[in-house]
């Protein structure tokens, strides 16, 4: 049996108290949310942290809150209340279905949408829907508060900007313009407890039911050391007429721009063929969302 | 150091002095003398350990005792009604949906919950609800046989 390593626990009732002890601590100190993802790492004994600090007590960033349209999530609200919440489903469809793949019911019940996000991992299966809609996220330490877009919150695997003694207390996403549709596609060997090969998020944004494409968002995941654009497929869709013929240009232009690895899950040549087929699919189920806003 | 935590299991209040890197899996089974609730792999992978908390099942082996102060547990032991099974256990038996019982209090435990959510499952969301929690031996298909008729049973 896997055993924990020896910790001490600190549960502070604000977060004013969780950045002090984490300030306090420096290093030798982790926030544990969920602990899917920091327990696991302790037992293979990859990490010993000295002390963890755990937010599930602290008021106020287990929530979601509808705000100027669009919402505002607290870090520790859990993934399955993102398959759950009429106003994810209906607003932020993309979401609740990249929460609905992450990992298995029971692993959904424990695991936060902030430590998905804080962990970085290359094929954490929210950052790259949250991306597509502009996602912000706060972080807040003993002297300030920063928002900062997710964009250039990943740094690598496993790194972030999250300086040590910040908390990650919310995440904000704007109510989507009108004729904005999402979609998010993950390719696995199986349908349940597993790692993405590839996963692709798509959104796009039209100027009416049958205009044409003003925003567009492509971001794939499991192909670089972080969620990555498929900046030159963006483009290409920008000021354009969403056709079928236009998405699989798009498609293409995204299979070349994505740099993958061979591994355990998938060759780097399968990706960027699976990359193809998911931006188009992505593309296509976007299209259809828009025009139905 | 160890923590003094108070929580419910099993409708009952108790209260137990823990390390703060022990699972709820291991206190249940080693300081409760709960051993319904069984560990495989430890890293959130099989649902052996899976118990529900406040109503949800989890898998324990990834949660702190120290986590669960002031929540309420149920585990296997607290599904039947003294000698009466609950009937997903019925229905597990009578369908021959058990073999070694390693994987069975998780996978009642899943059922359970979802039969209490929605009273007729497909077959896809039943195996949907049942994806956390592995079996080596039964093969899936009576399980999902014993859930439907559970749902069944439940209805009457
Ligand atoms: C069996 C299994 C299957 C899984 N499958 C998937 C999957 O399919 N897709 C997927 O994306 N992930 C998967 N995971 C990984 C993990 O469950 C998720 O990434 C989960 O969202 C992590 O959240 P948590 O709350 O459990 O994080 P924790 O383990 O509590 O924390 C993770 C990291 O984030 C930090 N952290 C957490 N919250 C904050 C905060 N508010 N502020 C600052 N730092 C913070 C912690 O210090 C830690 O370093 C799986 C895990 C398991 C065990
Ligand atoms: S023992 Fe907890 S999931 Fe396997
Ligand atoms: S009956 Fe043996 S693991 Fe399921």
């Amino acid at each position: 049996m896997h055993l924990l390593p020896r910790f001490d626990y600190y549960e502070p009732r604000d977060v004013a108290e969780a950045c002090k002890l984490l300030s306090q601590f420096k290093a030798s100190a982790k926030v544990i949310a969920g602990g899917t993802d920091i327990l696991v790492n302790m037992k293979k004994g990859l990490i010993a942290p000295e002390y963890l600090v755990g937010i599930g007590k602290i008021p106020g960033i287990s929530e979601i809150e509808p705000v100027d349209g669009g919402v505002s999530i607290g870090s520790n609200l859990i993934i399955e209340k993102l398959v759950e919440f009429d106003l994810i489903k209906k607003k932020f469809a993309m979401l609740s279905k990249a929460a609905s793949v992450l990992g298995s019911p029971l692993v959904r019940n424990r695991a936060t949408i902030g430590g998905n996000i804080v962990n970085a991992r290359p094929a954490a299966d929210l950052p790259p829907a949250l991306i597509a809609m502009g996602a912000r996220v706060k972080l807040k330490s003993r002297r300030q508060e920063r928002e900062i877009s997710l964009d250039r919150f990943f740094k690598g695997p496993g790194v972030t900007v999250i300086r040590p003694g910040e908390v990650l207390t919310q995440i904000v996403i704007d109510g989507p313009p009108p004729f904005t549709g999402g979609d998010y596609i993950k390719l696995m060997h199986r349908r349940s407890l597993e790692i993405a090969i590839v996963a692709v998020a798509s959104r796009i944004t039209l100027d009416g039911p049958d205009g044409i494409v003003t925003d567009a968002k492509i971001i794939l995941s499991s192909v670089a050391p972080r969620a990555v654009h498929a900046v030159r497929a963006e483009k290409a869709l920008i000021g354009e007429k969403p056709t079928e013929k236009l998405f699989e240009h798009a498609a293409k232009i995204a299979s070349n721009e994505c740099r993958p690895i061979d591994d355990i899950r998938g060759s780097a040549r399968y990706r960027c063929d699976m990359v193809e087929v998911l931006a188009k699919r992505t593309l296509r189920g976007a299209f259809v969302e828009a025009r139905e806003q | 150091m160890k923590r003094l935590i108070t929580l419910v299991v099993n409708k009952k209040a108790c209260e137990i002095a823990v390390e703060p890197n022990r699972t709820v899996a291991q206190v249940l089974r080693e300081d409760l003398g709960l051993l319904g609730t069984k560990i495989g792999c430890g890293m959130g992978d099989c649902g052996a350990c899976t118990v529900l908390l406040d109503g949800r099942p989890v898998n324990s082996c990834l949660v702190l005792a120290v986590q669960v102060n002031g929540r309420e547990i149920e585990t296997i032991e607290g599904v039947s009604n003294g000698k009466d099974l609950h009937p997903v256990q019925k229905a597990f038996v009578e369908h021959g949906a058990i073999q070694c019982g390693f994987c069975t209090p998780g996978m009642v435990l899943s059922a359970k919950t979802l039969l209490e959510k929605n009273s007729s499952p497909s077959e896809p969301e039943i195996r949907k609800a049942l994806s956390g929690n592995l079996c080596r031996c039964t093969g899936y298909q009576k399980i999902v046989e014993a859930v439907r008729q559970a749902a069944e049973m439940m209805k009457k």
